[in-house]
């Protein structure tokens, strides 16, 4: 009925004060709600966007090689074959490259880090060119032999800049000492936690350096049109490659450097196949994102309880200086659920003003925010994984929070109303003003 | 004046044997004993009595906003006893026009909208007749000009005559009214009492509590309570008057 939404919003209006402030609150929340969402989107979106270029396929086609049981290297060998395989048996497939995995000793004249080695072909990583931003040299000089890129803070450690010759050394997996020395052509701007460990050099360092044969590799991986198909195709090209006779490993969620271990320890020899999806080789960081969305739950519904205990108690005020006009009104014919109705539709109302309001609030933010490329602190951009803040708040993260908050706001109204159209008119009437 | 009341079929009010207590506390008060009385259609009756006598207890009871602690009251065929509250407040708006003895507006809708009310609740009239039906009534009470006032913004005489207004609006069978007068001066009360005599003409019940003279002289029947219990079915507006006069030289 149109009268009552009218005397909801005209009681609004008429405590002016006591609505907006509370509408205030509720537009906060509905606003910080927004805003973290936004971050977490922002993070998960660089996250797999960097991430999958940095350190993973959408699916990753490698595996163990063991000269002796004791003893594992990330490896495929005679690769190309089982190359084409996968390629033919992915469907909606973007891109593939293969990559070289190592670990090793990153040396300078001056100093020397730690680090994973990824050897790659840049000529086939379109999405590599376009997420690593260059802060001197050139990423296409990466296709000559012997040549290496690394990361701003690494290059600052090792005190190199372009032009530079490195020695990289590490055990080959026949455990032999072994070094080779590769020119630096360029260094791009920080990613995060995913630049700080890991140097990129020509695949065929990584072969030297490994005394590998040109037919191995790391892993092959495999660019999905949508990364979210990513665990049915990495099922599906398990059976595809077993069904050839190669040996598949059970999938684990844990990125391949996390395995050596338990492979180190089973009783084989020779060649496995490891399929494995960026939500395993990530699961580090999205434990981290699930961590934060744990905490901006909590911190929401602390905050919302708040609001809905300031909702009840505005709302008990409201009822007591109107119980003398509830009573008159269900004395000339109101019934309860209209009276209850009343009062659910006078916060409903506030409610829904104040998420727009907090949610447009948030949204203009956002956009300013991204605007601005707003540079964060070094220790947070290892979680961010960007320099930048960067946030989503697109129409799902705003249209589930405004939801959220103002059903939640509005259940906090129906005890509250409940009680007001329970009143007996009689008493109710008698009621001193 | 006189109205036919005596010819009539089933009454439109009846009360059975009825008591009301109150309870305040442990404390039990007595507000109305053994009370019974049988009001036709198309009366004109009033309740007189002095304060604290029930009066209001007795049109709460008659209104269905109360129920009786002994004995039925039976309002329009409908015994209040065995209703459930849907059907006791479906009842209140199909049947009754209520004038509350402080008027009770609805503070944030102006006094169109408060007389309109009750018939956006019944849902019968379309946007246009509704309109009509208060107009029409608003012009009759006079306050026709300040339909778009706030209850806020109306003197108490003119607030009065909204709350009548409201009670009239759906051409209830029965009108009660707790002290219609209470709050307006003689030549406003008076022509208000003309309105809803020429209503009760055309065959409205009312009925009123009132202590004043000149309501108790327009009445075709008083009724007069004292301490709760009917006194006098059928009193004359001299024996009002000479008992109220007792009183006060009392
Ligand atoms: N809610 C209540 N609780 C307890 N006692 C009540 C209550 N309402 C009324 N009473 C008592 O019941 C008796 C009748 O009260 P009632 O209001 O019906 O009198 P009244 O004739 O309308 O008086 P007035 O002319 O002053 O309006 C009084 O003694 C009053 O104190
Ligand atoms: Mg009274």
């Amino acid at each position: 009925m149109n009268t009552i939404i009218q005397i909801a919003f005209r009681n609004l209006l008429q405590h002016r004060r006591r609505s907006l402030l509370l509408g205030g609150a509720i537009a906060m929340v509905t606003l910080l709600l927004v805003m973290l969402s936004a971050l977490l989107n922002g993070m998960q979106a660089t996250m797999l966007r960097n991430g999958t270029t940095l350190s993973s396929g959408h699916v990753n086609v490698a595996g163990f090689y063991k000269v002796t049981a004791g003893n594992a290297a990330p490896l495929v060998t005679k690769f190309e074959p089982l190359k084409e395989l996968v390629e033919k048996a992915t469907p909606d497939l973007s891109y593939v490259v293969t990559r070289g995995r190592g670990f090793g000793k990153i040396v300078s004249e001056e100093s020397s880090l730690n680090s994973v080695l990824t050897g790659i072909d840049i000529q086939n990583e379109s999405g590599f060119k376009e997420i690593v931003q260059v802060a001197s040299g050139k990423i296409a000089d990466l296709a000559e032999p012997k040549t290496a890129l690394l990361f701003e803070k690494q290059a600052e450690r090792l005190h190199v800049k372009v032009g530079d010759n490195i020695t990289v050394s590490s055990q080959t997996f026949r455990g032999v000492n072994n070094t080779v020395d590769v020119k630096v052509v360029a260094i791009g701007r920080d990613l995060g936690m995913l630049s700080a460990f890991n140097c990129f050099v020509h695949h065929n360092a990584i072969r030297d350096l490994y005394e590998l044969d040109p037919d191995t590799t790391g892993a092959i991986q495999l660019y999905l049109k949508n990364a979210d198909d990513a665990r049915e195709v990495a099922a599906k090209l398990r059976t595809v490659v077993a069904a050839t006779g190669l040996r598949v490993m059970e999938p684990v969620e844990q990125p391949f450097w996390r395995k050596f271990d338990a492979v180190k320890r089973e009783d084989w020899t020779g060649q496995k196949i490891d399929i494995t999806t960026w939500l395993d080789e990530l699961a580090f960081m999205r434990y981290t994102l699930t961590t934060l969305s744990a905490l901006i739950f909590v911190l929401v519904t602390v905050l919302l309880v708040i609001i809905v205990i300031g909702v009840m108690n505005t709302l008990w005020m409201a009822i007591r200086e109107r119980t003398r006009e509830i009573g008159a009104l269900r004395a000339i014919g109101m019934q309860r659920g209209r009276v209850l109705w009343m009062f659910i539709v006078e916060v409903a109302l506030l409610a829904l003003g104040a998420t727009v309001v907090g949610s447009a609030g948030a949204t203009v933010l956002c956009l300013g925010i991204n605007a601005a490329k707003i540079v964060v602190p070094k220790a947070f951009q290892m979680f961010l994984m960007s320099e930048t803040l960067w946030l989503i708040a697109d129409v799902p993260t705003v249209a589930r929070s405004l939801a959220i908050i103002a059903v939640v706001t509005t259940l906090g109204a129906v005890l509250p109303a409940w009680r007001a159209s329970r009143l007996q008119p009689v008493k109710a009437m008698q009621t001193a003003s | 004046m006189t109205t036919a009341y005596a010819a009539t079929e089933t009454p439109i009010v009846k009360l059975v044997n009825v008591d009301k207590d109150y309870e305040l506390g442990t404390v039990i008060v007595p507000a109305l004993r053994d009370v019974s009385l049988s009001i036709a259609a198309g009366e004109f009756t009033v309740i007189a009595g002095p304060s604290g006598s029930g009066k209001t207890t007795l049109l709460n009871l008659i209104g269905c906003v109360d129920i009786a602690t002994r004995g039925s009251v039976i309002i329009d065929g409908s015994d209040t006893k065995v209703l459930k509250d849907k059907q006791l407040t479906e009842l209140r708006l199909r049947s009754l026009g209520f004038i509350f003895q402080s008027f009770n507006l609805v503070g944030v809708l102006d006094a169109f909208d408060n007389v309109e009310f009750p018939l956006l609740l019944q849902g019968k009239l379309s946007k246009a007749d509704r309109r009509e039906r208060v107009m029409v009534l608003l012009r009759q009470l006079g306050i026709e000009q300040y339909s778009h006032h706030r209850p806020g913004e109306l003197s108490g005489g003119q607030r009065q005559r909204v709350a009548i207004a409201r009670a009239l609006v759906t051409e209830p069978r029965i009108v009660l009214a707790d002290e219609p007068t209470a709050n307006l001066d003689s030549k406003t009360g008076n022509s208000i009492l003309d309105s809803m005599q020429e209503l009760n003409a055309r065959g409205t019940t009312f009925l009123f509590s009132t202590h004043d003279p000149r309501v108790v002289s327009r009445a075709g029947r008083v009724i007069r309570l004292v301490d709760g219990e009917i006194a006098d079915h059928n009193a004359t507006a001299e024996d009002v008057a000479q008992l109220a006069a007792a009183a006060h030289a009392a």
